[in-house]
């Protein structure tokens, strides 16, 4: 049962992450810097998930990254891209929708 | 230079070769866990660095989360690979019983060459024969696959359908008792086989009037056969035995395998022999009727070889599965 329920919570991620970066990233973030946010907010990612995923939404244009070499140790900072914004919008739109739904059953489940 | 963490960013950088963005991919993971070293646990040491690296997970897998994970053939068509290779299979295999028989090469322009061959030559060339098949059906869905069109592959049905064949449940009691019994029967027939065998040179005999028991065969080919056969009979015994008293399905699989492989090794040996002389008995027929009858033996074996030969396919296909059906 555990298997399971950590396997469709892991495909549940996949999306959702998406959403949650697009939004944290209204402010310019590096990766240990998001992973840690989202921990403080009792969210756990799985580091190796995180870069690959940011990767993706550079190459689709929904964020920038950008190297600051400033420090000692080289950071790749990233912002959310006007496309992202958009596409951030979009995907909080269907969430939104998705919650309305899903609390409108657990209601009636609950008067039935 | 922290070596742990270098050689641990090699081994990413070997699954992720080819990738025009392998060095900034390398140089974040980098980055990440040198700065996770010294927040979470102190100054990066080695000792410390292992701790992190060993938390960012198995390179291999690190790697692949970067990679598309497009498959090589699209999931519609993955079922239809081994149904096509069996099929184009079928077609050469018609092919080779011919060549051996006729004693011809044949070509099918310009898919298929099957040469002029002997009996032990295709033996050795039926299972390069599969994987070509194998390896021309996966060619093609794999540029069907990449061509990304809409296309509707037909799904012929066969009388034996090997994506249906279920492996043996080897957990049911009555299963267990079979193979018990099956390995007790054999077992016994075995022992039979080599005391005879022990005492007499052959296993094979034969009598008239139930009076006197004589050597079917002369003396080399009877001693040959004979120990292909107890050969054949011990490794179907300890396959039966591992059967009784394993669960695994798989396991079971990989036993029948085996025993099909070994089977055929035996029927090569024994259609290897060119005996021109092979009973000891004089049967009192023309030369004529004699090579049929030499014939019609080869048949037969070559017909029991083709047997084992699809029951080893049908093992070969289950093993192949992620997980054995259930």
């Amino acid at each position: 049962m555990d298997n399971e329920l950590g396997s469709i919570e892991t495909e549940m991620k996949r999306g959702f992450l998406q959403l949650l970066v697009l939004v944290l990233l209204e402010k310019d973030a590096y990766g240990y810097a998001m992973v840690r946010a989202f921990r403080d907010l009792g969210y756990e990612v799985e580091e190796n998930t995180l870069y690959p995923l940011l990767r993706r939404l550079e190459k689709r244009g929904l964020v920038q990254g950008k190297w600051d070499l400033s420090e000692e140790r080289p950071r790749k900072f990233f912002a959310v891209t006007p496309s992202g914004r958009e596409m951030r919008d979009g995907l909080l739109d269907i969430w939104r929708k998705q919650d309305e739904v899903l609390k409108h059953m657990i209601k009636e489940n609950r008067h039935a | 230079m922290h070596k742990k963490l270098e050689n641990y960013l090699e081994e990413i950088s070997h699954f992720l070769s080819g990738r025009e963005e392998r060095e900034e991919i390398l140089a974040e993971i980098r980055s990440h866990i040198l700065e996770k070293a010294e927040q979470e646990t102190g100054p990066a040491g080695e000792a410390t660095l292992e701790k992190v690296i060993a938390a960012y997970g198995e390179p291999r897998r690190v790697a692949e989360k970067y990679l598309d994970g497009r498959p090589v053939i699209a999931p519609a068509f993955q079922r239809h690979l081994f149904r096509y290779a069996s099929l184009l299979f079928a077609v050469h295999l018609v092919f080779i019983l011919l060549a051996v028989i006729f004693k011809k090469s044949f070509i099918v322009f310009p898919f298929l060459f099957v040469p002029r061959m002997g009996v032990i030559g295709a033996v050795f060339y039926l299972p390069m024969a599969f994987l070509a098949d194998f390896g021309v059906v996966a060619l093609v869905l794999y540029f069907i696959s990449r061509s990304g069109r809409e296309i509707k592959l037909p799904w012929p049905k066969f009388a034996l359908d090997l994506d249906e064949v279920k492996p043996a449940d080897a957990k049911t009691v009555a299963n267990k008792v079979a193979a018990m019994v099956g390995a007790g029967t054999m077992l016994a027939l075995t022992g039979l086989a080599v005391n005879l065998f022990v005492k007499h040179r052959t296993i094979f005999f034969f009598t008239t009037n139930f009076g006197k028991f004589r050597p079917l065969f002369m003396p080399e080919p009877g001693r040959l056969i004979s120990l292909a056969l107890i050969a054949t009979l011990a490794a179907g015994t300890i396959g039966l035995i591992v059967k009784a008293f394993s669960l695994s399905r798989r396991l079971a699989c990989w036993v029948d395998a085996v025993v099909d492989s070994f089977a055929l090794v035996m029927i090569a040996m024994v259609l290897r022999q060119q005996y021109t002389d092979f009973f000891a008995v004089r049967i009192p027929v023309s030369p004529a009727h004699q090579t049929w009858i030499y014939t019609t033996l080869t048949v037969t074996l070559l017909f029991i070889a083709l047997m084992v030969a699809i029951d080893l396919v049908a093992n070969v296909v289950r093993l192949g599965r992620r997980r054995p059906a259930k």
